[in-house]
């Protein structure tokens, strides 16, 4: 199932706390964490807890969750991949 | 006696947070860090004339961490569990590390819970024992209603901060006297009388 | 300006008490340091899927009791009355100060709040640290100056920094140093949220180290200026600190920090690094720490580390009551001539000091010794225990 990234970016900008950043700022590609929107550990915790809270995905190991963080895309992919039908 | 300076004060509350943006992520620090890390910024200290580990930083906070503590705890039963995020915030200490970040200063810190009253002493101590040439000093009061009724003590959102300097930084510096030992009051006189001039 | 400050006045230790996952009082601490012993047992209070870990190092209470961070820093206080010579009972209680290390204080107390459980005044005051520390101060004769200390897991070594320089100021003669924390929902669901507990509990510079195991101490250091003691004692020698200014809970990757604190407390205790005979580690067992503490040991000692060892294991992350407990741990190793072990550590991880200590080793005698806490907040701490 396609998830919209437009609803996922505003997700993630509202749980992270992201200021002066609209959705449509954030490219689908660009990485979400170091450079790009600089993110860092504390926000990939969160953004776990978000899976959780908004999909139903339950991410135990942080390190199993690395590859989806990398973008938007990546990360919608993941999504709907692994959301519970 | 050496003479210690006062080179500036500032007092911050919540109405001075929207317009500020200290850093990408300000809007992830707690309240209690935001008006904190303003504070000192209102200062307009340029610390980059000092060395990094030559700058140490004193908090207090009136009522610890509770506020945030209470906001972690109130998302303890939410899918997905309370917010890593906020727990990372559950600490007095917290606004010291994010001051210590924002503006690259590695000397040693002290973060108090209580009125503050010792704050001045120590920073002035670790200024005359030769372990910094200036100290930041914090006081930190944010109590949300919700916590002023579990405390039963009024609520409140606010922050001041004074720089202390072994040397004189500009002919605006103040000696610090005898008598400046309790930080709120000396930052609103300083404060008062700025606004004043 | 203000009092004059006494440089260099020595300050040590005149009594300890503890009660924390290995037993009530000094005693059993001994025992569990010359034994290698774990306190690290499982509690159906944490048996849930809300926490990453049921594994914790709780202290012999009651989970139902209401105010903990009284009861353990008040039976640790009393330890230490009772374990310090007739020193204090010379001293004036206006001479006598208190500094209380904590990070949640009676944080149990925002728990039965919100449950709506029933909650006394007293553990409801107790919420506010400087009031718990204001209380004990009260009840255990210490009428000086009090203050609440509340940096992180660096907490403890600080406060007996801030008690020392009370003595060292002129401010005080003595100064009751206690620190709490307790096992609570609260701790134990934040270190889950931040995935930061090892499953089946720590193992402290272990190659497969993945996360803490948090603990609870009640423990309090009596300090007092070394000229009133009639007999030797152990001395605090040195003390340094510093921040990362790197990430709110990530320590600084290459250690540069905490080498710069020990290299402060090295310079003011007027020491070389090769006049060190122990090093009790921060230890906590996460994947960051251990390797960053490594690093920093490497930066200070070069190939020439001493033994090293840490308690983590034994009895969990105390976080404010941590640089105290450990703190004694060390007392107890300098009183009795043995380099303590690092219990459930069973491989070395890569990169960690070669004299890291697992088993503990009796006969050694230890003059120097350097205690390490890091915390959240980039906080580093170092101190530096001599024999006077």
């Amino acid at each position: 199932m396609q998830i919209s990234t437009h609803e996922l970016k505003s997700k993630v900008i509202e749980s992270l706390k992201l200021q002066d950043i609209t959705p449509e700022q954030i490219d689908d590609d660009a990485p979400l964490f170091g450079t790009g929107l600089g993110l860092d550990s504390i926000d990939a915790l969160e953004l776990v807890v978000l899976l959780e809270k908004d999909y139903g995905i339950v991410i135990k190991d942080i390190e199993e969750g690395r590859p989806a963080f990398r973008s938007v895309k990546t990360l919608a992919e993941f999504i709907a991949a692994k959301r519970p039908q | 006696m050496n003479k210690i300076f006062i080179a500036a004060a500032s007092i911050v509350t919540e109405t001075d947070l929207p317009s500020a943006r200290l850093g990408q992520r300000f809007g992830r620090l707690d309240l209690q860090s935001q008006l904190a890390l303003l504070a000192v910024a209102s200062l307009q200290i340029d610390f980059a004339k000092f060395p990094p580990d030559r700058l140490g930083i004193c908090l207090v906070a009136s009522a610890g961490s509770l506020t945030t503590d209470l906001n972690f705890w109130n998302g303890r039963s939410g899918v997905g569990g309370p917010s890593p995020t906020l727990f990372a915030y559950t600490l007095p200490s917290a606004a010291v590390g994010e001051i210590a970040i924002h503006f690259g200063l590695t000397g040693p810190d002290l973060c108090f819970v209580g009125d503050g009253t010792e704050l001045i002493t120590e920073a002035v101590d670790l200024i005359r024992s030769d372990k910094v040439d200036g100290c930041l000093c914090i006081c930190g009061e944010v109590i949300s209603t919700e916590v002023a009724k579990i405390i039963s003590g009024p609520s409140a959102a606010t922050a001041c901060a004074l720089f202390l300097t072994r040397a004189a930084l500009s002919p605006d510096s103040r000696e610090l006297r005898e008598f400046d030992r309790d930080i709120k009051p000396l930052c609103a006189l300083l404060c008062a009388a700025k606004s004043a001039s | 300006m203000r009092e004059p400050i006494e440089h260099g006045v020595p300050v040590v230790i005149a009594g300890c008490g503890a009660i924390t996952a290995v037993g009530r009082g000094l005693e059993p601490l001994r025992a569990a340091l010359q034994k290698n012993l774990s306190g690290l047992r499982q509690s159906e209070k944490f048996s849930s899927p809300r926490f990453q870990s049921n594994i914790v190092g709780a202290a012999p209470r009651n989970f139902d009791e209401e105010n903990p961070a009284w009861q353990l820093a008040s039976a640790a206080l009393q330890q230490a009355h009772e374990s310090s010579p007739k020193v204090l009972e010379s001293i004036p209680a206006e001479r006598i100060g208190l500094v209380l290390s904590t990070t949640k204080a009676n944080i149990e107390a925002l728990e039965r709040i919100s449950d709506n459980r029933a909650c006394s005044d007293s553990a409801r005051r107790h919420l506010q640290s400087n009031l718990l520390a204001a209380d004990l101060a009260a009840a255990h004769g210490a009428r000086g100056p009090v203050q609440t200390i509340s940096v992180a897991c660096v907490s403890g070594l600080i406060a007996i920094q801030q008690g020392t320089r009370m003595i060292q100021r002129g401010e005080a003669e003595a100064v009751l140093v206690v620190g709490v924390d307790c096992l609570s929902e609260f701790v134990v669901a934040g270190f889950t949220a931040l995935k930061a507990l090892d499953p089946i509990g720590c193992r402290p510079f272990d190659a497969k180290r993945c996360g803490l195991s948090p603990g609870e101490a009640g423990a309090a250091i009596v300090l007092v200026r070394g000229d009133l003691m009639s007999q030797p004692a152990i001395a605090i020698r040195g003390f340094g600190s510093s921040n990362d200014a790197n990430h709110l809970t990530g320590p600084s990757r290459d250690g540069s920090g905490l080498a710069q604190a020990i290299q402060a407390a090295l310079a003011a205790a007027k020491l070389a690094p090769n006049e060190i005979d122990y090093v009790h580690a921060h230890g906590t067992a996460t994947s960051y720490n251990d390797t960053m503490e490594s690093l920093a040991l490497h930066t200070v000692f070069g190939e020439a580390c001493p033994p090293v060892s840490g308690s983590k294991g034994m009895l969990g992350h105390t976080l404010g009551a941590a640089g105290v407990v450990e703190t004694i741990c060390c007392v107890l190793a300098m009183q009795e001539n043995f380099l303590p072990g690092t219990p459930r550590l069973s491989v070395a991880a890569e990169g960690t000091p070669a004299r890291l200590v697992r088993e503990p080793r009796t006969g050694v005698k230890l003059r120097n010794v350097l205690k390490l806490n890091t915390g959240f907040g980039g906080m580093n701490g170092a101190l530096i225990l001599s024999h006077e």
